[in-house]
């Protein structure tokens, strides 16, 4: 079990986070660009030094401010997979993955049939007299895992580990390093910034947004009931905050929605794109919910347009081209908004 | 590279530019008694002064690497207080005239000198008129070249290889060994072919400190320097063979010359 707690000021980063992960558990941290991933991996590694907290793996403590404990990165049973692998490239893939049982005091013969065997066993064994620049970009992904793998650590840290891909081989090697992730019994935390990478990796996601840790749970949770904007700009849903009174959601633009859920307090109401109806004049029947807005941006996605629409309570539809016709929708054109009570999904906050 | 048509301007200056440098190696060429250039390198004197160049700037080279390689590294890592001043003080000698810092060293090894005494009465050490003089005075001279340049590789080099070498297990030591090392050695090598051929060539601080004595400190460019009073076309021949040895490093290195710098 991983306990890290970590506080430290990086240039403009101002990080300050907490998290756990039970052995055999495969997190993934998700956030934005800058906010902090890649150096919290860093400081679990012991290659940035903390202002503040403790990190804790198993029984050993491997940093623990407050007591003046600082093991040094080769002391730390931790398997590092890089951002761009970082195979050395002086070395052949073989070399690279025995550096690790060399510097931790195995013979040479006995570092090298180690080596193999975890190069065989990740499946480029025909590979290992290669030099990195040689290799793909999946093949040099699984050198760098046996290399991290062959010294036996007991947290396994993957830093963007598909980011190097093409798009057109990202596909194939997830499936791989998933199979291969599953294969390994310590806790493993994947570093990514792109959901579906984390979403098909991971057994429960930490998203990271500005140093701070926003929301934590299981894939379906976290897209589900998204607490962020940034969440819920991934997966692609409206989200909105407000204040929950016997069906009555007071969003924060002023606004009030109905909704069919009887949460009350401090809520996020989410609707999906889909489940917002645009009309030319305002609609009759049951729709709870009906404003008048206007069309602010239109983005066709194939067979799908998104439409952003301006108003007392700003909101993304999702409409067909047909649809965009026939309403002859134009940036700018004054449309009228339709939400059912049940489409609304509402959750304390 | 684009290329382009130079403005007729652009193309006299240059060329004039480019004569200023070819002209005397003309003149030289002209002058060189091909006849007699075999005959005047095998003189017990050249080859003499020959091989205690090749022995004095490699042995200078050897000096640089062993105290220049750690003392670029810390330049390039360890920000200390006055790192900048420091710096410009071991990066002098490439600005300095030479034969101040031959006058530099005499004061401060010399038998007079303020650690030359104590050199010499402790140890029974003497710098001045010996061949490890002359090795001191070449190191001295040359030896910033190599640490601009290894400094430079240290720089540029993706330092987070050392991060994954340390998360795989390895000291600081081994990291700087198996990992850091080979990925700045066409810096090092760079660095120790200029301060090679900066050695190879240094005169002033040399004859100042170390003297003109043959065989002991009397090395090519002195031998030249004494052989154009008394036979000129020793000195030309003993100059082409300096002029050939550095043209050929820095046409092997223009690359890295230019990167480093």
């Amino acid at each position: 079990m991983l306990k890290a707690e970590v506080a430290l000021e990086l240039g403009t980063l101002d990080l300050d986070v907490t998290i756990e992960a039970a052995a055999g558990e495969i997190v993934a941290l998700l956030g934005p660009n800058g906010a902090g991933k890649t150096t919290f991996l860093r400081a679990v590694a012991g290659l940035v030094p903390l202002t503040r907290g403790r990190v804790a793996l198993d029984e050993i403590v491997l940093e623990d401010i407050a007591r003046d404990i600082h093991l040094p990165p080769e002391r730390r049973p931790i398997g590092v997979v890089f951002q761009d692998y970082l195979l050395f490239p002086h070395l052949s893939a073989l070399e690279n993955v025995a550096f690790g049982l060399r510097a931790r005091g195995f013979a040479a013969r006995e570092a090298r049939a180690r080596a193999e065997s975890w190069l065989d066993r990740l499946g480029v064994a025909e590979y290992a007299q290669a030099r990195p620049r040689a290799l793909s970009g999946g093949q040099a992904q699984r050198v760098a895992l046996a290399r991290a793998l062959a010294i036996d650590p007991r947290l396994l840290l993957l830093d963007e580990p598909l980011a190097a891909l093409d798009a057109s081989a990202r596909g194939d090697v997830r499936r791989d390093l998933k199979r291969h992730l599953a294969s390994f019994a310590g806790i493993r935390i994947v570093i990514t910034h792109d959901p579906l990478e984390a979403v098909a990796l991971a057994d429960r996601l930490v998203i990271l947004e500005r140093g701070r840790v926003v929301q934590t749970g299981s894939p379906t949770d976290v897209t589900q009931r998204p607490r962020s904007r940034y969440v819920a700009d991934l997966v692609g849903v409206n989200l909105l905050r407000g204040t929950a009174t016997a069906g009555q959601v007071a969003v924060s633009g002023g606004a009030t929605l109905q909704s069919a859920d009887g949460v009350d307090g401090e809520v996020f109401a989410v609707i999906h794109p889909r489940a917002v109806a645009l009309h030319r004049a305002r609609p009759e029947g049951s729709p709870r919910n009906v404003w008048r807005g206007r069309a602010s941006a239109l983005d066709f996605q194939g067979d799908r347009v998104r439409v952003g629409v301006e108003g007392e309570m700003p909101i993304i539809a999702e409409v067909t081209p047909a649809a965009v016709r026939e309403l002859d929708l134009a940036e700018g054109g004054e449309v009228w908004v339709s939400v059912k009570a049940t489409e609304i999904t509402v959750y304390p906050a | 590279m684009r290329s382009e048509r130079p403005p007729v301007l652009f193309a006299v200056l240059a060329a004039i530019g480019v004569a200023f440098f070819v002209l005397p190696l003309v003149g030289l060429l002209y002058r060189a008694p091909w006849e007699t250039a075999i005959g005047d390198l095998t003189t017990p004197e050249a080859l003499t002064a020959l091989r205690l160049s090749f022995v004095v700037s490699l042995a200078a080279t050897a000096l640089a690497l062993l105290l220049g390689v750690p003392l670029a590294w810390v330049y390039a890592r360890v920000p200390f207080r006055g790192r900048d001043v420091v710096r410009a003080l071991t990066t002098l000698p490439i600005v300095l005239p030479p034969v101040v810092g031959g006058v530099a060293l005499l004061f401060a090894f010399g038998r007079r000198g303020l650690f030359g005494q104590v050199l010499d009465t402790m140890f029974g050490i003497r710098l001045p008129f010996t061949t490890a003089g002359a090795i001191l005075a070449a190191t001295f001279v040359a030896m910033p070249f190599l640490v601009l340049t290894v400094e430079a590789g240290l720089r540029s080099m993706d330092r987070r290889y050392e991060d994954a070498a340390r998360t795989l297990g390895a000291s600081r030591w081994l990291v700087f060994r198996r990992v850091t090392l080979p990925l700045i050695a066409p810096s090092v090598f760079a660095g120790a072919v200029l301060c090679w051929a900066r050695a190879l060539g240094e005169f002033g601080a040399t004859i100042t400190f170390a003297g003109n004595l043959p065989g002991t400190t009397q090395t090519l460019p002195l031998a030249v320097y004494i052989a154009l009073e008394t036979r000129p076309e020793v000195a030309i021949t003993l100059s082409l063979v300096l002029l050939v040895v550095s043209l050929a490093i820095l046409v092997a290195m223009r690359d890295r010359y230019l990167r480093a710098f």
